[in-house]
Parts: structure tokens; C-alpha cells; sequence
């Protein structure tokens, strides 16, 4: 009965699997969540499995075909090459997808790293650390990305780069922001009385304890670099034709906007159902693992 | 008060520095010799060493880095090679136009943003907040470029109400609004979306605050809760965002140039970048991140003065 009352302060009372489905139960009536999650793993299946799905490969020309409007053969037409629209998606997913796991995964190694020495060192290193990273924070992101593109030259592995080396200081900031917040408490102290050393108590308990807001600002970074992606792509200078990125199907059928408006427009869509399930995800995420963070997360982002 | 505009000033002094040094390094991080690399291919072997020594390639590193600091903020940010021009005045050129594009969009923005976002906060919960954050989501999910795409599709093609172009050659201001409007519009809708959801919990978590209750419970009229106590707390943390958004609404600007064909300098930058054309692209880049510190600084000391908890602290 109290169990039901109270969950948070029986937890330890009850047996550790009945605890987990508790805690997922709670994130997975979260509407927006389940709903982002769902569309995610959606994706990602399409995107591991391209290869099956896709009817046709992704850069096979059917020159007697091309500009082809919705057929059996072809369900979402083909674009100038008589490329295959839809197997172009399918296979598209998987640069996407690939961009946001490999940005994510660079932005939030470095960027908890550089915050919470940062936050938790204090005096000049902090002051120094945080100089240089809001030197990087007041280049807009997308322009800083494309200025690294365009010196290291343009592949998926610059692409990557550049995105991350842009937001890895907007996951600092927050990082560096939640860390000072735990730093004054007293399990900190404690730790440390008893002769633990700095990086120890910093990876071993300001690091865990910092980590739901940064993990809510790395799924919004997720969602900015599929964005920023598709702009470079789209541009020109993202990962280069023929591969299928949803970007360059965008620049493919932008010419034939009014006569095959079906290319641009289909891609563009996957980007923004991707980004809205992102989104969704991020802010389910925000309103589940600590509704007091909304100011931080937020605002930093950008 | 006085102590705290200094303080910022100086502030946005050293930033402007760090930015300097980050657009040095950018011309660095090309792969090999940025020098053969700006010429092209068909480059004859003078040429490159006559770039070089123009840049200080041929100087130790450090020599290089004090020059191009000094240099840079005397406004000499090197000459494009392609047209032979100051980098600087080049960069001038576009600025009228990318200005008029980003202020447009930024009041199109917050005219449609924060009385949406306030809106929805007021309305917590009901169907209307349901649907303006839904829509919010869906402005800052879909690609700036690929809405500008549809809006050319839907506006210039099937209904002509605005040209597909984002400029003319007419000196015409009318004509020239009416080519800006479309463009404008796109990148407010992106903004506005973003400001909308920051107004949204700025707004709530001051309507969750004990004054607003004791408020109510003196029976102040929702009206006046909502106008006089709610939004002018709210409308504090709202013009720290629309500072943030001015930076992130650069970059979306340069994709909307893309799309519209507008001359800007994101259009700009990008030529250059096609034309490997380094030291043009440096000095834009310059210019627009310190464009992002000037109306932060701005919007810092003008926050001091609205606020003056902010500047104490």
C-alpha cells in the first residue's frame, strides 16, 4: 500500500526488475515520448535493413526512366537519373541516422567532459574553459559547421566532424551549468572528505548526477545535426552525390519542383518526421527525468 | 550600472579576439598547402608562392596569427582572390541585404512568437496550447530550406501572389519588399516557432510562482494577471532568447538565401566557398559571428537596465 503511495521512498523495498518496470512504465505514458521512441525505432530498422527493403539500389540509373511519376514499379517516382525515389529514402535513412548517433555520441563525450571539469574545477581553469567555449558558442552553429566543411572538404566523416566540433560547446555550456548546481552538495563534500581524489568523485559522482539534462540536450543536438546535414547536403557541400542523403534529393528535385514536386517534398518530409520524433523525444525525456530543467536545456541549444 | 556595461564591453572585446583566432585557424585546417589549395588545380608555381608569401604561409606560425589579429581588427581581413577587391568591402556590400532579411524575419518572429507562446501558457493544457505547440514542433522540425522550397512551390507558382525570387535588380523599394516578403516570412515562421516555445514555459513557470497565486487569491483580474504580473516577468528571460535565436537565425539564413537566390552573406560566403576563394569566406564568417556578439552585447546592457537584479549579481 505504501509502495503505491510512495515509490520513490520504498524503492529500495522493492525487487530491482519490478523498479525498472516501474520507471519505464513512467517514461512510456508519456505520450510524446512513446510515440517519439516508437518512430525512432521504426527508423532505425528501415535504415539497418535498407539493403532488403529497398526495391531498387540506391544509385541504380534507369535511364529509360527517368523523371517517372508514381508507378508499381517505381512507388514514389524516380528523379533525373531514373533513380529510385523511395529506395533513395530507405538508404538515405541510414546517412541520417548515422550523422545524429556519431554527433551525439562525439558532442556528449567531450562536451560532459570539457563541462564538468570546467564547472567542477572552478577559478581560472573554469573561467578560461568557458572563455573559449563562448567564443565557439557565439558562432552561429550551422555557419561554423559549413566554414569546417568547407576547409577540410566534404565527406561523411567531415560532415560529422564539423557538426560535432559546433555543438560539442553547447553541451558543455549545459553540462558546465548542471555541474555547478551539484558541486555544493553535500555527497560531493562527503566524498571528498574521505580522501577520494578530484576525478574520481568527478567521474564517479558528478558525472551520473549530471547526466539527464545533458542526455535531453544531446537528443535536441541529435535533431539539429540531421538539420544541419540536410543543409549541407542540400547546399552542396555535405556528403557528396550520388550518394543518397535526404539532402541531396532535396537539391535533386529542387529544379523540378513544379513538374516532379514529389522528390523534394518526400525527402523533406522524412527529415522533419525524423526531427519531430527527435523532438518529441527530447521533450518527453525533459518532462519525465526532471521537469526543474526546462531553463537550461532550452535556451542553450540553439 | 556603469561598471556592469564596462564589464560587458570588455567582455565582447576578448570574444572578438577568440573569433579572430578560431576564423585564423580555419584557413589552417585545409588539408596540405591552402595556398595551392585556393589557386585550383591549374595553378602555375608562382602564383602559389606569391599567395603565400601575400598570406605569410612562408612565416612561423605564431608571426603569421599576431599579424592576421592586428590586421583584422583594423578591418583589413586580406583581398578576395578572385575579384581582386578588399575582402572587407566585399563583405560590406552584402550586409545591407542580409540585415534586411534577418530583421524581418526576427519581428515577423516575435510578432507571431510571444503572443502564441503566451497564448498557449494562458491556455495550459487545452486544446489551443495543444495545437500551438504542435505547430511550433512541426516550425522547428521541418527544414528552413525545404519550406522555403514549398512556399515557392504554393506562393510563386500555383497562386502568384509573390515572386520565386528572394531579390530584383529594380531599385524600386516596393518591388524590392515585395521579393523580400517571401523570404522573410520562411525564416520568421522557423524562428517564431522556436520563440513561441521558449515564451511558452518562460511564461508558465512565472504563472506557477507564488506571487501570481497570492495574486488570485486576492482576486486580481486574470487579465491583468496575465498582461501586467505574468508577462512583463516573462518577457525578461524572452529577450535573452530572442538574443540566442539572432545567431541561430543567421545560419537558417543562409540557407534561405540559398533557396530564394538572395544576395546576403551567406550567399556570399558560399560563393567564395565554391571559388575556394578562403580569405573571403574567413571574413565573412568574421563578420556575421561578430554580428551575434554585437546584438548579444546589446541586448546584455539593455537587459541590465530593464532588470537590475541581473546586473548586481
Amino acid at each position: 500500500m505504501s509502495a503505491e503511495l510512495a515509490p520513490e521512498t520504498t524503492a529500495e523495498a522493492v525487487p530491482r526488475g519490478r523498479a525498472v518496470r516501474r520507471a519505464l512504465g513512467r517514461y512510456l505514458r508519456h505520450p510524446g515520448l512513446s510515440l517519439g521512441l516508437f518512430v525512432l525505432v521504426l527508423l532505425s530498422f528501415v535504415a539497418i535493413a535498407a539493403p532488403w527493403l529497398a526495391p531498387h539500389g540506391p544509385t541504380e540509373a534507369d535511364l529509360m526512366n527517368t523523371l517517372a511519376h508514381p508507378s508499381g514499379d517505381y512507388v514514389l517516382g524516380t528523379d533525373q537519373y531514373g533513380r529510385d525515389i523511395l529506395s533513395r529514402l530507405i538508404w538515405g535513412a541510414r546517412i541520417s541516422l548515422e550523422v545524429a548517433l556519431a554527433v551525439v555520441a562525439l558532442s556528449l563525450t567531450f562536451g560532459s567532459l570539457i563541462g564538468a571539469i570546467a564547472g567542477y574545477a572552478g577559478g581560472w581553469l573554469e573561467r578560461t574553459m568557458m572563455m573559449g567555449n563562448d567564443i565557439l558558442l557565439a558562432f552561429p552553429g550551422f555557419l561554423l559547421a559549413l566554414a569546417l566543411v568547407a576547409a577540410r572538404g566534404s565527406s561523411l566523416e567531415n560532415v560529422i566532424l564539423a557538426v560535432s566540433i559546433a555543438y560539442t560547446p553547447r553541451v558543455a555550456a549545459v553540462m558546465r551549468s548542471v555541474v555547478i548546481t551539484i558541486r555544493p552538495r553535500p555527497f560531493i563534500e562527503a566524498s571528498r572528505a574521505i580522501g577520494m581524489s578530484s576525478s574520481r568523485v568527478l567521474l564517479r559522482h558528478v558525472l551520473p548526477n549530471a547526466l539527464p539534462p545533458v542526455i535531453v540536450v544531446t537528443t535536441v543536438s541529435a535533431a539539429t545535426a540531421i538539420l544541419a546535414e540536410a543543409g549541407l547536403s542540400f547546399l552542396g557541400l555535405g556528403v557528396q552525390p550520388p550518394t543518397a542523403t535526404w539532402g541531396n534529393i532535396i537539391s535533386d528535385g529542387q529544379g523540378f519542383i513544379t513538374s516532379n514536386p514529389l522528390i523534394s517534398l518526400s525527402a523533406g518530409l522524412c527529415i522533419a518526421i525524423t526531427v519531430i520524433a527527435l523532438n518529441l523525444l527530447g521533450d518527453g525525456l525533459r518532462d519525465t527525468l526532471d521537469p526543474q530543467m526546462r531553463r537550461y536545456t532550452g535556451e542553450r541549444m540553439l | 550600472m556603469l561598471r556592469y556595461t564596462a564589464r560587458r564591453l570588455l567582455l565582447m572585446s576578448i570574444t572578438v579576439i577568440g573569433m579572430v583566432t578560431v576564423v585564423f585557424f580555419l584557413l589552417r585546417a585545409i588539408p596540405g598547402d591552402p595556398a595551392s589549395y585556393m589557386l585550383g588545380d591549374y595553378a602555375t608555381e608562382e602564383s602559389v608562392a606569391a599567395l603565400k608569401a601575400e598570406l605569410g604561409l612562408d612565416r612561423p606560425v605564431w608571426e603569421q596569427y599576431l599579424g592576421f589579429v592586428k590586421r583584422a581588427l583594423t578591418g583589413d581581413l586580406g583581398t578576395s582572390v578572385v575579384t581582386g577587391q578588399p575582402a572587407f568591402d566585399e563583405v560590406l556590400e552584402s550586409i545591407p541585404w542580409s540585415a534586411a532579411l534577418s530583421v524581418s524575419g526576427i519581428v515577423i518572429a516575435v510578432l507571431a512568437g510571444v503572443p502564441l507562446g503566451v497564448m498557449s501558457a494562458v491556455r495550459h493544457g487545452t486544446f489551443a496550447d495543444l495545437f500551438i505547440m504542435f505547430g511550433a514542433l512541426v516550425g522547428i522540425s521541418f527544414p528552413v530550406f525545404w519550406v522555403g522550397l514549398v512556399c515557392i512551390l504554393l506562393l510563386a507558382h500555383e497562386v502568384r501572389l509573390f515572386p520565386a525570387l528572394g531579390a530584383s535588380s529594380s531599385t524600386d523599394f516596393f518591388t524590392q519588399v515585395h521579393h523580400l516578403m517571401l523570404p522573410a516570412l520562411v525564416l520568421g515562421f522557423s524562428v517564431a516557432a522556436y520563440i513561441a516555445r521558449l515564451t511558452r514555459s518562460a511564461m508558465l513557470e512565472v504563472l506557477g510562482q507564488d506571487f501570481v497565486r497570492v495574486a488570485r487569491a486576492m482576486g486580481v483580474p486574470e487579465r491583468r494577471i496575465v498582461y501586467r504580473l505574468a508577462l512583463r516577468n516573462a518577457l525578461i528571460p524572452v529577450l535573452a532568447v530572442i538574443g540566442v535565436t539572432f545567431a541561430w537565425s543567421l545560419g537558417s539564413a543562409i540557407l534561405v538565401e540559398a533557396v530564394f537566390s538572395r544576395p546576403g552573406l551567406g550567399s556570399m560566403i558560399l560563393k567564395a566557398v565554391f571559388a575556394r576563394d578562403y580569405q573571403l569566406v574567413q571574413a565573412g564568417v568574421f563578420v556575421l559571428a561578430s554580428a551575434v556578439v554585437l546584438v548579444n552585447t546589446s541586448l546584455d546592457i539593455v537587459y541590465g537596465w530593464v532588470d537590475p537584479r541581473v546586473s548586481v549579481s
